[in-house]
């Protein structure tokens, strides 16, 4: 397993994790707390070291079967936690742990989505 | 006794509340349609220029309503209006269209099948930003509070 793959993997772990936690706390009406705010700063050095790895193997020698796909995903689903992270700042209602909520498993299905692009590139290699 | 604060002590901007997922439901899918369509309309626009320029073109303006919708002032509210209901014409239009006159629109757009390829959101997506942009009227809620 590459890093690519156990990142992706990983990321994908701590999104449920942190979709789960983030609805409980929409579900007793409280905004996202810094705890939480740490939690996805987590996910995202996770998606930093995939997307590392992914530079790296490139760099080796590996084909990707749609590099413009590929990037767009990973480059848009690091941008979406820092999004969420604005909201749960401007808004300090119940409301940014549901955004949080929704973020999350947006990153969650777009990780699936990298995943299935990197193993298409190894069935070509 | 208590003393209400009278006139406009309080000049902090209002919690948007669910209009705030609702914006960032916005963005997310602007930015997706945004990225997957400038990448069909580069890669292979000449195969269905009409798809693919369609699909980049109303991925422009769900850019647009998502700034609009997200800075709530009186003349991008106006905006706001104008780009979510011409999204809304433009789902339930092609949406017609892709299913009496398939061949019009061979290739994916955005608004094919009602948004089938996007998971119907294209589609959902404006009645909730109607409902939002009626709800947060300014004149609805003076009227509410008074």
């Amino acid at each position: 397993m590459d890093l690519v793959t156990g990142g992706g993997y990983a990321a994908m772990a701590a999104c449920g994790l942190l979709a789960l936690w983030a609805g409980i706390w929409a579900l007793r009406d409280r905004a996202v707390i810094l705890k939480q705010l740490i939690a996805g700063g987590v996910v995202l050095v996770l998606l930093l070291v995939q997307a590392v790895g992914a530079i790296i193997e490139l760099a080796g020698g590996r084909e990707l079967a749609e590099p413009p796909v590929f990037w767009g995903y990973v480059i848009v689903a690091v941008l979406l936690l820092p999004a969420a992270a604005v909201v749960a700042i401007a808004e300090r209602t119940r409301w940014s742990s549901v955004t949080l909520v929704v973020i999350a498993l947006a990153v969650l299905v777009m990780e699936l989505r990298i995943l299935q692009l990197w193993s298409m590139g190894q069935g070509a290699a | 006794m208590t003393d209400e604060p009278q006139g406009p002590a309080d000049t902090r901007r209002p919690a948007f509340g669910a209009g705030r997922v609702l914006i960032v439901v916005y963005g997310v899918f602007a930015i997706a349609a945004t990225a997957r369509a400038g990448y069909q309309l580069i890669a292979k626009g000449g195969e269905a220029p009409l798809a693919y320029g369609l699909s980049a073109f109303s991925a422009v303006v769900y850019v647009v309503a998502t700034v609009a919708l997200a800075h709530n002032g009186r003349r991008l509210r106006v905006v706001g209006w104008v780009t979510v209901l011409f999204e809304l014409v433009g789902v339930l239009t092609v949406g017609v269209l892709s299913l009496t006159h398939p061949e019009m629109f061979a290739a994916d757009s955005v608004w094919s099948g009602f948004g089938q390829g996007y998971g119907y959101i294209p589609l959902v997506l404006p009645f909730l930003g109607l409902a939002w942009l009626w709800w947060s009227s300014p004149r609805r809620l003076s009227q509410v509070r008074s």
